[in-house]
């Protein structure tokens, strides 16, 4: 679908949107915030940084969803990833980890979110489980083992300071003004994150793979019938987004350098974040990973609003992101789900 | 899930709590405890002595009105995932209310127990209008329950967090917290003398069992309910507003909710403290619903396991240096069993037990 397409099909949408904006700006005026205190080259990596954890579990989650499974359970992945990652990086580095062992263990983190995320698609695809009420569990069982695998480790729910990841600096080009520290002077896992984003997009819409992935979610039926397993795309796609979404979570930790484990976990919320973010980039990657952005930047205003002075409570101003995922869902509401999602398919043979 | 017989849903139900209690040994086992003391200790913490007993009560009260909330909406083919903070805005509504109308009423047991009817009655309108609000946003803006409810859970938490920090913080309140309720706002101590659970509380769980059940399976409006979660189409063509269905179903879910909160704020707690601490009840309720078939009834025995599994909890974490976190874990499994029925039926056709009768 081309962008003027789009744009006819979702007028109301983009006009909601633009008095959001115009609204947005009446307010800043009136109240006069000093806007370009708000929006730094500083809050701009920060919120690419908040952005990466979320739009990687979305673009997973995405993929399950145009297959036909409804991951729900990608807060529940992002959880295991993060405590796997802390686990691994503690396990090989002991009281002082290198960078080697950071992404060692984001790597283990991923692998052993494959082994949980089989169990999951097993349940779901082989043994028809309700996939919602699975995914819920998926959830409940990280709240539950995430802390546990802390507490075993660290002897509390959370861990101690452990390493987190260095940005990359390309030389000459980090000095470009605005451009060069976003672009050249960045976390890896941002461009990470990027190419990611990029990729998911040519796959879904250029390859035979990723019209096998739509046909599935779609019309299970012709997919069969023209004689492509539609039981194993789901389960390449299941199992696609469980890594993704605890790379995400293992991401999160090298960001951050510590597990929390306390209160909803480090995760807090960023893997039901990261279905809406799909949901509102209408099950387009692209889309997805700029409605993570969006909510990255959310989540960012926080220390935006202590440097430009104003005063919010911060209990107050981090609850910006799961409010806007309320507003999104209820402006946006109406996305179309893939006909096929939540329905079990069994091949007629 | 709907085709199975009672006595297939009680196999699945005990079949499901045996293979995540079997699991969660296995886990103690393999992080090195001994998981034979640690059965030992499940049971000793949750029935152990007359203390233990009370204990496992005061949390089966709370896990039986949370997990009827939650019924009522599942039943009905809505997803309330929001119980926990419809649970939390009722009950600060409650200590607030309480705390408001306090110098306007006499001291004293009638002013009491006409403050705790009133606090009740201000967690109920908080709860279900807090739940009111996704239904609404689902029936007239389609969007998704399941992602509302979980924001507006975060967002309550939030915001009640916020409140006990500062605006109604308790004079001289060094932790985050109001003021206490006054002293003879209490339900009586009947049969157990403890402090934070009263045999009435229970009794108050099960009176809302009891009409929760009446109004699902006896009135014209629990009828609506049911038939508009399962056969759409089939209740559109009788008359009913499906829209309306929905708001109607979760400010339900989220009244009993509300009642949940208030039992909490004025049994066990007595002031309200910052929410992020105050036990996932909204949550396990799901577990417990989920387990209970979402039958009304059924969250009765399911709301007795899961209190005993929290009593439990508590013991360990005092009596033992197993992470108590594993109770979670073991919550997390038994939802994941109870969401794949099929696993189940399949492992007894293989075996010989039945289960071919589909």
């Amino acid at each position: 679908m081309s962008v003027a397409d789009y744009a006819a099909r979702n007028r109301t949408r983009l006009g909601g949107a633009a008095v959001a904006v115009v609204l947005a700006g009446v307010v800043a005026v009136a109240l006069d915030v000093p806007v370009a205190a708000l929006f730094t080259v500083g809050f701009v990596e920060r919120s690419l940084q908040a952005a990466t954890p979320i739009a990687l579990a979305a673009v997973g989650g995405l993929y399950a969803e145009k297959s036909g499974v409804f991951n729900i359970g990608l807060e529940g992945f992002m959880i295991f990833g993060a405590v796997n990652a802390a686990a691994v990086v503690a396990l090989l580095g002991g009281e002082s980890p290198t960078q080697a062992d950071l992404w060692v263990a984001m790597l283990a983190a991923v692998v052993i979110g494959l082994a949980y995320t089989l169990v999951f698609a097993v349940l779901t695809i082989r043994y028809k489980a309700d996939q919602i009420v699975a995914g819920l569990a998926v959830w409940f069982l990280g709240l539950g083992f995430g802390p546990f695998t802390a507490a075993l480790l660290w002897g509390s729910r959370n861990s101690g300071r452990l390493v987190s990841v260095d940005d990359v600096t390309v030389p000459v080009l980090a000095e470009i003004p605005v451009v060069g520290p976003i672009l050249f002077d960045t976390s890896p896992l941002v461009v990470l994150t990027a190419l990611s984003v990029g990729v998911a997009w040519v796959v879904l819409y250029r390859t035979r793979y990723g019209y096998w992935l739509q046909a599935a979610g779609e019309n299970p039926e012709a997919l069969d019938t023209a004689g492509v397993s539609v039981t194993r795309v789901r389960y390449a796609a299941v199992l696609f987004s469980g890594a993704m979404a605890a790379l995400g979570g293992a991401v999160l930790l090298a960001h951050s350098g510590s597990f929390t484990g306390t209160g909803d976990t480090m995760v807090n919320g960023r893997g039901w974040i990261a279905i809406v973010a799909y949901l509102f980039g209408n099950y387009n990657p692209l889309g997805a990973g700029a409605a993570a952005l969006l909510f990255g930047g959310l989540d960012m205003l926080q220390i935006q609003f202590q440097t430009a002075g104003i005063e919010l409570p911060n209990r107050l101003v981090n609850l910006f992101p799961y409010a806007a995922v309320v507003v999104v869902l209820s402006v946006w509401g109406s996305t179309r789900m893939p006909a096929a999602v939540g329905e079990s398919y069994e091949s007629e043979e | 899930m709907l085709n199975a017989t009672v006595l297939q849903r009680l196999a699945i139900a005990v079949a499901s709590t045996a293979m995540a209690l079997l699991i969660g040994l296995v886990v103690v086992a393999a992080a090195g405890y001994d998981p034979v003391a640690f059965l030992a200790d499940v049971f000793e913490g949750a029935f152990g002595d007359e203390n233990a007993v009370a204990r496992t009560l005061k949390f089966t009260t709370l896990f039986v009105l949370t997990g009827v909330a939650v019924a009522v909406a599942f039943r009905a083919g809505v997803f309330n995932i929001g119980v926990q903070g419809q649970f939390v805005v009722g009950g600060f509504a409650a200590v607030v209310s309480i705390l408001w109308l306090a110098p306007f009423l006499p001291e004293g047991g009638v002013g009491g127990l006409a403050l705790m009817l009133l606090g009740t009655l201000a967690a109920v309108v908080a709860g279900g209008a807090y739940a009111a609000i996704p239904g609404v946003l689902k029936a007239y803006a389609d969007a998704n329950e399941i992602i509302t409810t979980i924001m507006l859970n975060f967002i309550a938490v939030g915001v009640v967090g916020w409140l006990v920090e500062g605006p109604v913080r308790g004079e001289g309140q060094r932790a985050p917290n109001t003021d206490r309720i006054p002293e003879y706002v209490e339900l009586p101590r009947v049969v157990y003398d403890t402090p934070d659970f009263s045999v009435v509380g229970l009794g108050v769980a099960l009176a809302v069992v009891g009409l929760v059940a009446v109004v699902m399976m006896r009135t014209r409006f629990g009828y609506d309910m049911v038939t508009s979660g399962h056969q759409e189409s089939a209740a559109a063509y009788s008359g009913v507003d499906a829209k309306r269905t929905v708001v109607a179903t979760m400010a339900l879910s989220g009244m009993v909710a509300g009642v949940a909160g208030a039992v909490f704020a004025i049994m066990i707690q007595g002031y309200y403290s910052d929410p992020a601490g105050v036990g996932t009840y909204g949550f396990d309720a799901i577990a417990v619903s989920l387990l209970a078939a979402n039958n009304p009834l059924g969250v009765v025995p399911a709301g007795l396991l899961f209190g005993g599994l929290d009593s439990a909890g508590s013991h360990i974490r005092i009596n033992t240096d197993v992470p108590v976190q594993l109770i979670d874990g073991i919550v997390g499994l038994v939802v994941l069993f109870v969401a794949a029925p099929e696993l189940f039926r399949m492992a007894a056709a293989r075996t010989g037990l039945g289960g071919d009768d589909r």
